[in-house]
This record gives structure tokens, C-alpha cells and sequence, in this order.
């Protein structure tokens, strides 16, 4: 018999993931999208979409290598690629690229007295990943040697923001306008009262953001453009929240983070029919694959046993791999297409530790409702009444677990 | 209106994350060896099975010939050798220093994973026996992509082993 030294629990990790694929192919041998490995008949035959030389974004970190290669011990020319990537990944919804920025800007990072510039840099990777923490360590890092660098405090902003840290929020804010200026001050406080009950000042402050902005570049508009589209959809303003996101589209058509927003809020309206055409190019995403099965369930299409059997597969791979930074969507996935409220809300649980954005809640709302479980939900009911956040999909759903817990029976 | 500095953009496209899903495919390869029982002549072979993604190999091999994004079978099939001749630079197997196994390329094929097709690299190591132990040594990517994995399965004499090899865990010892 062959072993492996020190490698013992990840063998567990194997064994537990292989048999729940099993239990998944069981039922849906005759739709699995797999074969054994093949020769392919045509040389013409399409294997995989990989990133055009022709796409600007592309061509432009080729560039950016170059100067690189040129330059290889210059920290701009580095960060300037790594930073590129990091953004080119966040775009189109594939993390391979924050992969590469991270090898490119390691030297710089396990330097001995490493520059601010290149731990900001780092922990805008590991935020990525929702490696939060250690994110917050390096950004306090940086602050410490930079305490004027704008991109740590807006970096460090988000990150309070996604963990629902909003007191530390308003005062990163106030650094951001300090260091970066009035209109990403404004635009970093205006995203924040969208959270606090305050959506309507939200969307005024972020109106005047939009006039300022207008002659910026087009991700500045766009970003402005999907935080308005957010604040709308906090006041149930669902006509204003559309346009918003389809002004962001037009200006970042391909943008991963806009399309799987806009395509959760088609959802949300009975909309369906129109995620499919919306992200048929954008599969190579996890979170749009999921929009797209969602879609697919909510049209009853005989192709959602093929999608659901991908979707997992793709989930399996990322526990293989020892990833848990999936929580929201698996959450969702559980619920929604494996029809199990128990592990949604397990899963939903120990997303919440991480990350307490609305979509967090929401996950946690929905599973405790479905499971029966009004009590799992009540950290996050806490949360909500000291927040005050305003969602019309939330409120109500957190009004009905309130009431069954203090109702009869409990 | 202050113009906005280019140097914080890549910043507040972070901001916009906030109640976004991000999508992570981040890159694995899958590597499966099975051990033959059958020694023959004091030595020990192991086939191997190496699926490699197509869009890792285009990354950095450039496998998209004509650069439309699209990359055709005639393309891998173009570069296979260039595949095998970076591949089998990261990775080796041995029972010690100048005891290696011999790694003999045999055939390439294509494989489907959930996130996209992959190049299917199939080996034998012959190693020189009877091996106490051998170490595996997997340095496939890292560095390039330190966040690249290993899937590594092992099978023998009916059992099944697992290691996860990454640019911390590189390299894992194999006893039979």
C-alpha cells in the first residue's frame, strides 16, 4: 500500500469529496458533461477561451510586462503590472490573474522593509480572496509606514464595509477624502449610508458624485454608476436602480461585478429569461455560472441537471484545492438548487463570520427560514436592527422570523 | 474638478466589491499515479496522469496562434511538445540524490474539468527499486502563480492517497 507522509486530513478531504460526487453523478450519469480524456476529431474544434491579444485589457499588461522585463528591479513598473492583473481578474471574474500579480509583486512584499505601495498591493490579492485579516494586518502595515496613502485607506474603507465594521468605515472615509480627495471621500461615504439606514442620503450624495465624476474615466462612472444602482434597489426603487445598472454596463460592458449584480436583480424581478443571454459569454465565471443555473431553474429547463452537476463539480474543485471563500454562492446553491436548507444554513452561518454585506444577510435569512431555524438567524436580526440597513427583500423576511420567535410554540 | 489619479483607480474598482460576488477559478492541476504491482527487474513504474488547464498553458506558452481568444485543437496540437518539454521541467520523482526516476512521455490528449478543457499528459516514471520511499517533487507554475495547486492522487495495492501540493508543500514522500 502507497501513503503519503504528512498529508493525512487532506486525504479525508478526498475521500468525503469524491463520495458526495459520486452521490451527485448517480443520479445524473446520462447528463455529465465529462468523458474520458479524448483526441479531438477537427483541427478546427474549440477547446477553450483563453484572453485575446486583441482585448485592450490584454495588450495592455503585455505592455506592462515588458516594462517590467526592461525594468525588473523598479517597484512602479511592478506594482503598475501587478495591479493591472488584480484588476483584469476582478473584471472578468477569473482569480488565475490575482495569482500572477502575486508572483510579480513578492519580491517587493518579503523585502526585508517593504514599501508601502507594495503591501497595499498585496492586500488588495488577499482581500480578493477574502483573506480579510491578514488584508487588514498588511493595510495597517502600510498605514504605518504611509499614513498618507490613499489607496490603503480606500482599500482598508472597503474592507470595513464588507465586514460591517461601519463606525471604522466612516472614519477610513474620512481619510479617503483627506488623502484621495473630495469626490472618492464622497463616494466612499455616500456607498457607506447605504448601509445604515440612511439609503436616501446615499443616493443625494452619490448624485453629486455623478456630476463630478462625469468627465472621469469610464470605470470611475461606472463604479459610481453601480453604487447608485445599489442605493436604489435599499429603497425598493427598482426602475432608477435598472437604468443605473445599465448605465454601468454600457460603460464596463464585460464587468464581472456588474453583470452578476445586474443579473441577481433580474432574478429578484421574475426576469429569467434575460440572465441567459446577459452572461452567455461570461461561463468561465463561477459566480455568473451560478446566475445562469439560477435562470435556468427559474425557467424549468431540462438543461438545469447539466448546470447544477457543473456547478458542483466547480464547487468540489475549490474544496479540493482547500479554498473557503465561496460561502454567499454556495449558500445560495444549496438553497436554491440542491434543495438542502440545513447545509445553506451552515454554510450561510460561517459566511457570516467572514463577511456581512446584505447579500450575507440574505443568505443567512433565507436558509434560517427554509431550515425551520428562526433562532440561527438572530445574530444576523441583531445586526440588522442596530444597522437600520433598508431592503425590501430583507425586511420582511427578518419581520416573519421575529415573529415566529417570539410567537407560540417558541 | 481634481483630475483623478490613475494610481487609485485599480482602488476603487476594490470599492465597488462591497456587496458584489467575486468569481475565484483560481488555477489547479490534477496529477494521478498508479503504482504497477508487478516489479520487474528490481524496478518500480508508475503511470501517470497529468491534466494540465489549456488557459495556464496559453498563459504561458502562448498556445493561441492567431490571438482571437479562441483556442482550437490544431493550436494544442501544434504545441504539444512545447507543453511536455515546460511541463516535465517541474516535476520529478526519486529516491534520493542521483537515484531518479525516469520520466518517459507518452501521450497527450485533451480532458474536461468543470472549469474549462485541459491538456492530458500521460507518463510513466520508472524508478530504480525495490524504493524504501520516493519523494515527489511538484513545482508546476508557482513561480508564476504561487496560488496554484496540485491535486495530487496516489494509487497502489488498492488504495487511494491524497496530497495537496502548493509552493509550502512542494514536495511529498511516497512510501509503498
Amino acid at each position: 500500500m502507497w501513503v503519503i507522509r504528512r498529508c493525512a486530513i487532506l486525504g479525508l478531504v478526498w475521500f468525503a469529496a469524491h463520495a458526495a460526487a459520486q452521490s451527485v453523478t448517480a443520479d445524473l450519469v446520462p447528463l455529465a458533461p465529462f468523458r474520458a480524456p479524448y483526441l479531438p476529431d477537427r483541427d478546427g474544434e474549440v477547446l477553450q477561451e483563453v484572453p485575446s491579444s486583441a482585448d485592450p485589457a490584454v495588450a495592455g499588461m503585455q505592455e506592462l510586462r515588458a516594462a517590467l522585463d526592461k525594468a525588473p528591479h523598479s517597484l512602479p513598473a511592478a506594482k503598475q503590472l501587478a495591479d493591472a492583473y488584480v484588476d483584469y481578474s476582478r473584471q472578468i471574474g477569473d482569480a488565475h490573474y490575482a495569482g500572477y500579480a502575486e508572483a510579480v509583486i513578492a519580491p517587493w512584499v518579503k523585502a526585508p522593509a517593504p514599501a508601502a505601495a507594495a503591501l497595499v498591493t498585496q492586500a488588495t490579492i488577499l482581500q480578493y480572496r477574502h483573506q480579510f485579516n491578514d488584508a487588514r494586518e498588511l493595510l495597517q502595515h502600510a498605514l504605518n509606514i504611509d499614513p498618507r496613502n490613499a489607496q490603503a485607506w480606500l482599500t482598508l474603507a472597503t474592507l470595513d464595509m464588507v465586514q460591517g465594521e461601519y463606525r471604522t468605515a466612516s472614519k477610513d472615509c474620512a481619510q479617503v477624502t483627506n488623502t484621495a480627495g473630495v469626490e472618492l471621500g464622497l463616494g466612499c461615504s455616500g456607498n457607506l449610508r447605504s448601509y445604515i439606514g440612511q439609503a436616501r442620503q446615499s443616493l443625494a450624495i452619490l448624485q453629486q458624485v455623478e456630476a463630478s465624476v462625469a468627465a472621469a474615466p469610464a470605470a470611475t462612472q461606472a463604479w459610481v454608476q453601480g453604487l447608485l444602482a445599489e442605493s436604489a434597489e435599499r429603497l425598493g426603487d427598482w426602475p432608477q436602480a435598472e437604468s443605473r445598472y445599465r448605465n454601468a454596463l454600457k460603460l464596463l460592458p464585460q464587468d464581472n461585478f456588474l453583470l452578476v449584480a445586474y443579473a441577481d436583480f433580474l432574478l429578484d424581478r421574475g426576469r429569467p429569461r434575460e440572465v441567459l443571454p446577459l452572461l452567455a459569454a461570461h461561463t468561465q465565471s463561477d459566480t455568473a455560472f451560478l446566475r445562469i443555473a439560477l435562470a435556468q431553474q427559474a425557467l424549468q429547463s431540462v438543461q438545469l441537471p447539466r448546470y447544477t452537476w457543473i456547478m458542483a463539480a466547480r464547487f468540489e474543485a475549490l474544496r479540493l484545492r482547500g479554498s473557503e471563500y465561496f460561502g454567499r454562492e454556495e449558500s445560495r446553491f444549496a438553497l436554491q438548487l440542491q434543495h438542502d436548507p440545513t447545509t445553506a444554513l451552515d454554510l450561510a452561518l460561517r459566511n457570516w463570520q467572514v463577511q456581512r454585506a446584505p447579500w450575507d444577510a440574505r443568505v443567512v435569512l433565507e436558509a434560517a427560514h427554509a431550515a425551520r431555524q428562526p433562532q440561527a438567524a438572530v445574530p444576523v436580526l441583531e445586526f440588522l436592527e442596530q444597522t437600520k440597513l433598508e431592503d425590501p427583500l430583507l425586511q420582511p423576511l427578518a419581520r416573519e422570523l421575529r415573529a415566529q420567535l417570539t410567537g407560540p410554540g417558541q | 474638478m481634481r483630475p483623478f489619479e490613475p494610481a487609485l483607480l485599480a482602488a476603487v474598482a476594490w470599492l465597488a466589491t462591497v456587496n458584489a460576488a467575486d468569481a475565484h477559478s483560481a488555477s489547479d492541476a490534477y496529477l494521478t499515479l498508479t503504482a504497477e504491482d508487478a516489479r520487474t527487474a528490481g524496478k518500480v513504474t508508475l503511470h501517470g496522469q497529468w491534466d494540465i488547464a489549456l488557459r495556464d498553458l496559453d498563459f504561458v506558452l502562448k498556445l493561441d496562434d492567431d490571438g482571437d481568444g479562441r483556442l482550437t485543437w490544431g493550436e494544442v496540437h501544434h504545441h504539444q511538445a512545447a507543453i511536455e518539454r515546460y511541463a516535465y521541467r517541474y516535476l520529478s520523482l526519486g529516491g534520493g540524490p542521483g537515484d531518479d526516476c525516469v520520466i518517459k512521455a507518452e501521450r497527450q490528449l485533451i480532458v474536461d474539468h468543470a472549469d474549462g478543457a485541459y491538456a492530458a499528459l500521460f507518463f510513466d516514471a520508472v524508478c530504480p527499486g525495490p524504493p524504501h520511499k520516493l519523494l515527489l517533487r511538484y513545482t508546476l507554475f508557482f513561480a508564476i502563480d504561487p496560488s496554484h495547486r496540485g491535486i495530487f492522487v496516489m494509487h497502489g495495492g488498492g488504495n487511494v492517497a491524497t496530497a495537496l501540493l502548493s509552493p509550502e508543500n512542494a514536495t511529498v514522500e511516497l512510501k509503498p
